[in-house]
């Protein structure tokens, strides 16, 4: 074969290739992050406006704090003598220091901007009526106690889901047409129920009618040790997640189906079917590949749905996390502890985004910022 | 094979056919289609839109829709029946071994997530089993072939301009020296000068290496300048063949005569005539001659479906008014 001369230049393309990419992930994610940011910032103070409606719940407190004295002095023998003027005004002196104290004398807009600072820097304060199982008032303490209960139900659900899921669309699109495709096809509906309806379901058949998995909860009581916890553990997640499971199983497969459809239809897949290269590889290179970024975007819209679900279906399995805490503290009125659940499950939901942003500039080469160098 | 090698065609196309299934009845795209191609030809495939020009490219290197209907006839490589391989024995021995192809819509025929450079070696790595920094060194050869910086290997495809994507695939088809390059309309997407350049390329590829095209187009003007053979299409069939030096000054089939009259010259002062009427529909195509409607020659004969005729000197052409010299 006469060819030309080789090369004069290595196509050594891959180093300089890697730090532009590593540039432009770079850059990425700091904007990304000052995004992300904002909007935590914004969702918090939303939340603090809303749990102290408006600044409403601080007259309630007043109301409370000056029955509170009132009564503490009216009862106290040591005042029994006082007259009522200077009784009264004891009461109101002692209301005020208390008032002080609380910096309730504070206009509420002004204040909130300090509960803002507060709650993003995590300093969380005190509860005013819960208490975490140790006994603690420190809402931080209550939060971190139920915490790693959500992260590892909901954890372990999407990543199941996920990787299930996209498995099971890929050997769909394989068979487009199939009747498994067009049972999966008419199953998708069942996704319009949300996890803590089937878990009703489940609960009913399979804790009480054939008495196989426990009803709620998260370990036997008392807790075992050791690897008896574990089994024990997962004894007590498997209706949950079979119960997310199901509630996100079929829509996604049905969705990330029709994703690998439409991306094995184009013009690149079927030039790679020409190049002669194997269906394994095609299906690898040309059609999972440039599908993963909307797959991974419509993931993170699933992980955020299942957070905010993860209210009702904690309560629904009496699952001690933090969704069962933030239900509790609504029913209370537990202000501190609403807000500070609010404010964990705003720092969850942007650091899932904020992975899965990252993600998706990995997997994407077209993904840059706007003013990045072309 | 008694023939000797030397004179044994690198492609032998016998009665192709490729027909669609549809809820309304076949559609009949490739429907007997017969030629030959010799070794460091360029044959073009002329037709109008919905000829079965693509198909005819697709059913060559056996990409088969979903809703095949039938697919039958004898494709020979070098005099050997391609039709009775395996579909893995195929995808090994003849894809982007034997024949490799330039996709109409070239523009999207990159996959936007993998570098090009390394879409343009994968073949050699796939094929040849090359390592990728060896199969590299060689795209990098084939993109100087086509005239683009080995600069743009690192690349991915959002960042070339249409022409240099176009290139880069015309790369791709060339990088692992096949004998017979597919080009099904290359240049259709292009500006007036890529175009040109992307035909000086072929043209080019041709005289130094020997390479055989089949290009596929309806673009009577480009194709003229690399065609050493010509195959008109009409209906799913060819309804002349013809070397190029004949065809062009003088086509035989009056649907080519036609087709000739209604590309604008700049030399002679004349208005473009246009054939009137359409096509017919591929899914219900008449029983005689297909382009009996249109034809301003038609007589009785066309009523029955016309064979291919010989007309001598390797040209062939399906019209009753060459019944002289007999069926072929």
């Amino acid at each position: 074969m006469a060819l030309r001369e080789p090369a004069e230049s290595h196509p050594s393309a891959s180093p300089r290739g890697w730090t532009r990419n590593l540039r432009r992930v770079a850059v990425f994610t700091l904007a990304r992050l000052a995004a992300l940011f904002v909007t935590v910032l914004i969702g918090v103070y939303l939340a603090i406006v809303t749990a102290n409606m408006g600044g409403k719940v601080d007259e309630l407190r007043e109301v409370q704090i000056r029955s509170g004295v009132a009564e503490a002095v009216r009862g106290d023998p040591g005042f029994q003598d006082l007259p009522a003027e200077q009784r009264n005004a004891l009461i109101e002196q002692r209301v005020q220091i208390q008032r002080e104290r609380l910096r309730l004398d504070q206009p509420f807009i002004v204040r909130s901007f300090g509960y803002l600072y507060q709650a993003m820097r995590l300093n969380l304060g005190r509860a005013e009526h819960m208490h975490s199982d140790r006994g603690s008032r420190q809402v931080s303490a209550i939060i971190l106690e139920r915490l790693p209960a959500t992260l590892g139900l909901f954890g372990t659900a999407s990543l199941i889901l996920f990787f299930s899921s996209v498995a099971a669309a890929l050997v769909l699109s394989r068979r487009y047409g199939s009747r498994l495709d067009r049972m999966v096809v008419g199953l998708a509906p069942t996704s319009a129920a949300p996890g803590w309806f089937y878990g009703m379901f489940l609960i009913l058949v399979f804790a009480f009618l054939i008495p196989a998995f426990p009803s709620g909860g998260m370990v036997e009581a008392p807790p075992p040790e050791g690897f008896a916890y574990v089994r024990s553990l997962l004894h007590h997640m498997v209706l949950p997640l079979a119960a997310m499971f199901l509630s996100g199983i079929f829509i996604s497969i049905y969705s990330w189906r029709t994703f690998f459809l439409i991306h094995s239809s184009e013009d690149y897949v079927e030039m790679a079917r020409a190049k002669g290269l194997s269906s394994r590889m095609i299906e690898r290179r040309y059609v999972l590949r440039p599908t993963l970024p909307p797959i991974v975007t419509s993931f993170a819209l699933m992980l955020i749905g299942m957070w905010g679900g993860s209210i009702l279906l904690e309560q629904v399995f009496n699952w001690p996390g933090l969704g069962t805490l933030m239900f509790r503290a609504i029913g209370q009125r537990d202000t501190p502890v609403i807000i500070a659940s609010v404010v964990i499950f705003a720092y969850l939901l942007a650091a899932t985004m904020f992975i899965l942003d990252i993600l998706y500039a990995l997997l994407d080469p077209r993904v840059k910022l706007t003013g990045g160098r072309r | 094979m008694t023939d000797s090698p030397s004179s044994t065609p690198l492609l032998q196309v016998q009665d192709l056919v490729l027909h669609y299934r549809t809820r309304r009845g076949p559609v009949r795209a490739v429907d007997g289609v017969s030629f030959d191609l010799r070794r460091g030809e360029a044959m073009v495939v002329l037709g109008e839109s919905g000829c079965g020009k693509t198909s005819l490219s697709r059913a060559l290197l056996r990409l088969l829709p979903r809703n095949l209907g039938a697919f039958s006839g004898r494709v020979m490589l070098d005099g050997q029946d391609t039709m009775p391989l395996s579909e893995e024995k195929f995808r090994r021995e003849v894809r982007w071994v034997k024949v490799s192809m330039v996709m109409q819509a070239a523009m999207n025929a990159l996959n936007p997530v993998v570098r090009v450079g390394d879409q343009v070696a994968e073949p050699l790595q796939v094929h040849r089993r090359w390592s990728r920094a060896k199969a590299l060194e060689r795209a990098a050869e084939a993109f100087q072939w086509v005239g683009i910086s080995t600069d743009f290997l690192a690349r991915y495809p959002f960042e070339l301009s249409g022409g240099m994507r176009q290139r880069a695939v015309l790369a791709m088809a060339l990088v692992t020296e096949p004998d017979l390059v597919i080009l099904d309309e290359p240049t259709s997407a292009l500006d007036v000068l890529t175009q040109a350049n992307i035909m000086n390329v072929l043209k080019r590829i041709k005289r130094d290496r020997g390479t055989s095209f089949i290009l596929i187009t309806h673009d009577v003007g480009t194709s003229s300048e690399i065609a050493d053979r010509v195959a008109l299409m009409y209906a799913g069939q060819i309804v002349e063949l013809a070397d190029a030096a004949r065809f062009f000054p003088e086509p035989a089939h009056p649907y080519a005569r036609m087709l000739m009259d209604s590309v604008p010259r700049l030399k002679v002062v004349k208005q473009p005539d246009f054939i009137p009427g359409h096509p017919p529909n591929l899914l219900r195509l008449p029983e005689g001659c297909r382009f009996a409607d249109r034809c301003p020659h038609r007589f009785a004969r066309c009523a029955d479906h016309p064979p291919l005729f010989d007309l001598g000197e390797r040209r062939e052409s399906r019209c009753w008014l060459h019944h002289d010299g007999g069926p072929s």
